[in-house]
């Protein structure tokens, strides 16, 4: 279980101080849904930051959230060009794969996918997109582990004070 | 106990030396880079050998629903989605974690191999079809050379797309006995979206009780600076901090401790670098203090919080 903690260690870490971040940049919503909305966006920009930027994924979510705030950007900017730097040989957009015979539907869940997974659709690649998938689903578990965790402690430790 | 057993053979399997024979010469990247190796292997090779490892996550389920007593009861109010947590899921994370981890490590140490040389030959096999369309005017046996490695390549790639399906398959919970592309990734975009959706109903629920946007941090500090490293928490802590993660033997929970304990030095330093600049910006005073106290709050989350309620924690032994 190690590396599987050592990821959501990384993440907890980041969140924190993504969170004060924003915290201290914009005034204070009042507003129940821009509260959610801070808190959605630090925690989608602290998972893209533990990855750094090597999967296509994490780079969309970071240049997907910078629209959103302005603070974040020297973060944001860091992580792309860390990750441009070590992402030479990555070839992305390669070549139309093949679709012989009539595979319709999974052709149309691919597109499906790739509308779900964040930077999905610039992806041609299925076998890329497959890893990419994949990879992204084992940081959104490790999200909601961390974020259900907090949400239990916070309850806790409301209810003893 | 069945479930070190299980996860010994699971983790041997990432790495290039087990049965079946004839792959313990292929030592491809050596031990970490086990998985990636896993996808170099020709196809067939490949699609074997997780064949092969595929009895082991359904034993280890059954092993660990056999028992009972290792799958702690759902923890009261943390599901309202239902029961996303499955007893395998913690195995089956942490191979997936290392997969993309190790990936990770091998581009950060320029390393050449599995990673790197998969996505370089995906460019080559781009170029080998890109330039079918320049040959078209050459002799037949020419013609027919190219078409037979056009084939050999789209082979080639439908076993490797094959092999990270099932691996998906694996990781995705109730995949195992869905045969069909189409329904697998039905239920890959099923789970994805539920757990977009708990996402967002998580952080909903963060911000409706708490009045600012950094909302228990400052709880936090508060209650973990008491309680810093406090070795008698240890143990029953940890468990409640995460319950619905399987809970380990003796052996491995006693590791686990001791590797909590050292200090993770490379892991700070990336760290460093992220939050420095920011805090320079805000508030150059309490710089020391705060990340002190900040290292210490992370460190001791995956402790587990030590302002918890003994009662909670007795329901939890």
């Amino acid at each position: 279980m190690n590396t599987y903690n050592m990821v959501k260690q990384e993440f907890i870490k980041k969140w924190i101080t993504t969170l004060h971040m924003l915290d201290s940049s914009v005034e204070h919503p009042l507003n129940v849904t821009e509260r959610k909305n801070a808190i959605r966006l630090s925690s989608d920009i602290a998972m893209a930051a533990t990855r750094s930027g090597a999967t296509i994924w994490s780079r969309a979510l970071i240049s997907r959230t910078r629209k959103y705030t302005t603070t974040c950007k020297p973060v944001a900017h860091r992580i792309l060009k860390k990750a441009r730097n070590r992402m030479k040989n990555r070839c992305t957009t390669i070549t139309r794969n093949g679709i012989f015979g009539a595979k319709m539907r999974v052709r149309k869940r691919t597109e499906l996918l790739k509308s779900l997974v964040p930077g999905g659709e610039l992806i041609y690649d299925k076998d890329y997109l497959i890893r990419e998938t994949l990879d992204y689903i084992v940081y959104l578990q490790a999200q909601v582990d961390v974020m259900r965790t907090v949400a239990a402690i916070d309850s806790v430790t409301r209810d003893l004070s | 106990m069945d479930l070190t057993g299980a996860f010994g053979a699971r983790s041997a399997a990432v790495g290039p030396c087990r049965e079946p024979p004839g792959l313990e010469s292929l030592h491809l990247g050596g031990g970490d880079g086990g998985f990636t190796a896993l996808l170099e292997l020709p196809p067939t090779q490949a699609v074997e050998l997780l064949h092969f490892t595929d009895p082991s996550p359904s034993s280890s389920q059954a092993a660990a629903a056999g028992i009972g007593l290792d799958v702690s009861p759902p923890p009261p109010p943390l599901h309202a989605y239902g029961a996303l947590t499955f007893p395998s899921n913690a195995a089956l994370m942490e191979r997936a974690a290392r997969f993309s981890v190790m990936a990770n490590e091998q581009q950060q140490n320029g390393n050449v191999s599995g990673e790197t040389t998969t996505t370089s030959s995906v460019p080559s096999n781009s170029d080998r079809v890109k330039t079918e369309p320049g040959e078209t005017d050459s002799s037949q046996l020419e013609n027919n050379r190219c078409g037979k490695r056009k084939e050999l390549d789209k082979k080639a790639r439908r076993e490797k797309i094959n092999a990270r399906m099932k691996l998906l398959q694996e990781l995705v919970p109730g995949c195992d006995k869905i045969q069909g592309t189409a329904l697998v990734l039905d239920e890959i975009i099923n789970h994805v979206q539920s757990l977009q959706r708990q996402v967002e109903m998580l952080s909903m629920r963060l911000a409706a009780v708490n009045p600012r946007v950094d909302f228990n941090l400052d709880t936090l500090l508060a209650s973990e600076n008491g309680s810093l490293m406090d070795g008698s928490f240890n143990g029953t802590a940890m468990q409640l901090a995460w319950p619905h993660q399987v809970t380990e033997t003796e052996q491995s929970f006693h590791h686990r401790q001791l590797q909590l304990q050292q200090p993770p030095q490379p892991q700070q330093w990336p760290y460093d670098g992220l939050i420095q600049p920011a805090w320079g910006r805000e508030d150059d005073q309490g710089h020391g203090n705060e990340h002190n106290s900040l290292m210490a709050v992370s460190e001791n989350l995956m402790v587990g919080s030590a302002s918890l309620h003994p009662n909670q924690v007795k329901m939890e032994l």
